[in-house]
């Protein structure tokens, strides 16, 4: 039987103790009074990272192999250095994540079968693609429709305002920021 | 988001996985408060509970 030749050259396997820590970032949904928050992958599709439960990689191609895998692109992702991030769409939460079980690193990040949050905290996202995570701290975060929340500056508030994206409700980020933190029981994210 | 290309395969098995405990479910410390029994109002005559009456009479 004809079998498919891997198009990767074979990896190099190596045994460790410690789960590897890097970085992510998701979008946010959650109810009009920020109850309910829900982290979910950039990615549109994939599935939500449920409070206290670890993350665990599927693949479409599940009938075929076990996420992550060498030849696919499936397996949770994470990067190296956080300003690779800056390039995702809609990022609303930033944090760091622990990951384990099978994990394949890559020259600027990694793909791992479990994760799981270990510190997290609120970014506007137009000032985190203008300029640096540490300087992205909004003050509000805004309700929109499909539970959607959006982090951002007043700045930014303004100009989505003025462009159209008027919030249906708007809350406090620190709250926000504290209430997501208490859900996932995890830690503040400093820079 | 390119990663770039595929360098090694780790296997990590921790010793302790870095996920906190599921959320406690709240329950009452002490056992909940007996339903409240109405006090007698003082000067108030006591209930007079009616004798039962005998077979042989009541017909």
């Amino acid at each position: 039987m004809k079998t498919a030749a891997s198009v990767v050259p074979r990896l190099p396997v190596e045994v460790e103790a410690e789960p590897i820590l890097a970085w992510r970032s998701w979008t946010l949904t959650g109810r009009r009074d920020g109850e309910g928050l829900l982290m979910r992958p950039v990615t549109a599709g994939s599935r939500a990272w449920r409070p206290r439960e670890v993350a665990q990689a599927t693949c479409r191609l599940a009938w075929s192999h076990e996420a992550p895998n060498a030849d696919c692109s499936c397996g949770l992702h994470a990067t190296r250095e956080v300003d690779l991030l800056r390039r995702t769409r809609c990022p609303a939460v930033l944090g760091r994540v622990a990951l384990w079980g099978r994990v394949i690193e890559h020259e600027h990040g990694y793909r791992a079968r479990f994760a799981y949050p270990q510190r997290l905290r609120l970014i506007c996202q137009f000032c985190f693609w203008q300029g640096s995570a540490a300087a992205s701290k909004p003050d509000v975060v805004s309700w929109y429709a499909r539970d959607l929340l959006v982090p951002m500056c007043v700045h930014h508030l303004g100009v989505a305002e003025a462009n159209g994206m008027r919030p249906r409700r708007i809350l406090p980020a620190g709250i926000v920021d504290l209430r997501l933190r208490e859900t996932y029981a995890v830690d503040a994210l400093a820079f | 988001m390119d990663i770039g290309l595929p360098k090694r395969v780790i296997e990590i098995e921790p010793a302790s996985l870095p996920v906190p405990e599921p959320a406690p479910i709240l329950e009452p410390s002490v056992d909940p408060l007996p339903e409240p029994v109405p006090e007698p109002v003082p000067g108030s005559e006591p209930i007079r509970v009616p004798e039962p009456v005998p077979e042989s009479v009541a017909r």
